[in-house]
């Protein structure tokens, strides 16, 4: 039962930090290159990676979707551990809406106009911070989408997630807090049930008994036995 | 802006789940302490209408406490997070 109840634990572990891991805000040095636009087919199981900016996108079969090409700095541990190495990267940049995850971005057009003033050539290189969600992964094209960029001074500059910060403070006082309640309602609530409903089981055991040795006394007065 | 009435509708019954629940944790401390206080103050004495007479004017008092109106914040902070966020990400 303990090994069991391990392995769903461990299974609802891994959901939450993948759910986190997509879904939390991560910055990235990056160079813009290019920008651009392009119809995308929304009609299978990856319309998950898609957002849905309105009401009337949620129907739609496809649309078009604007994407931003960089230059990325490689970087280990979430980006908290900066490397030399460069790569590519593609952001999609979309409206978050009302929906989910929750950023209410709705200024994907202005962040498409300041990502297209931030373009430059490796010789020339002007570096920016983009913060976004999302996952890449070229096999099922899904692209990270874009939530902001700033530009910054050099290649290494210091950034610190203040979202994430406040996200996992609040997260732990929320579980602490709910734990609290849990427990004050199990002492004040839950314990004193138990315990009336214990003594009412009790005597309802001891009447049986009673009867049954009544019962039985009286068979055993017929049949001697 | 369909979206916007949905959140808004949906996040009001969510967080009114959390106020009542909050509301409940908050009574129930309440209570325990002036039941504590009660004890410290008259040891052995754990049945009496002074007991209970203590304990119902505590309540009142918390009834009508700032304390009680405090749970509304559970109300206000998410508003205010969706706030802070809309302006973060979409005016800087």
């Amino acid at each position: 039962m303990r090994f069991v109840r391990n392995i769903l634990l461990a299974i609802v572990a891994v959901f939450a930090l993948l759910i986190a891991h997509y879904t939390l805000p991560q910055h990235d040095v990056v160079r813009v290159v290019n920008t651009y636009q392009e119809r995308q087919d929304l009609g299978d199981w990856t319309r998950i990676f898609w957002s849905n900016p309105d009401d009337q996108s949620g129907t739609l079969v496809n649309r078009d979707v604007q994407f931003i090409q960089t230059v990325r700095k490689k970087s280990f541990l979430f980006g908290f551990i900066q490397r030399d190495a460069e790569g590519v990267m593609v952001y999609r940049n979309e409206d978050t809406g009302w929906r989910w995850p929750p950023y209410f971005k709705f200024d994907t057009a202005s962040l498409q106009t300041e990502a297209d003033d931030l373009r430059s050539t490796p010789e020339e290189p002007k570096w920016a911070v983009m913060t976004h969600y999302g996952w890449r992964n070229e096999l099922i094209s899904a692209f990270p989408n874009a939530m902001a960029i700033k530009p910054v001074d050099g290649p290494k500059p210091t950034v610190i997630p203040w979202f994430n910060i406040i996200f996992f403070v609040v997260l732990i006082a929320l579980l602490l807090f709910i734990r609290a309640m849990w427990r004050q309602f199990r002492e004040r609530t839950i314990d004193p049930a138990l315990d009336d409903t214990r003594d009412a089981w009790e005597k309802v055991d001891e009447f049986a008994d009673e009867r049954r040795g009544r019962v039985s006394r009286w068979w055993r007065s017929w049949t001697g036995r | 802006m369909i979206g916007a009435i949905r959140l808004i509708v949906f996040g009001f019954l969510a967080l009114s789940v959390v106020y009542i629940a909050v509301s409940f944790y908050s009574r129930s401390i309440r209570r325990e302490k002036l039941e504590d206080a009660w004890a410290e103050d008259h040891p052995g004495v754990d049945d009496s209408p002074e007991r209970d007479a203590y304990i119902d004017e505590g309540m009142i008092d918390y009834q009508q406490g700032l304390r009680r109106k405090l749970i509304l914040l559970v109300y206000i902070i998410p508003a205010i997070a969706i706030a802070v966020t809309m302006f973060i990400v979409n005016a800087t």
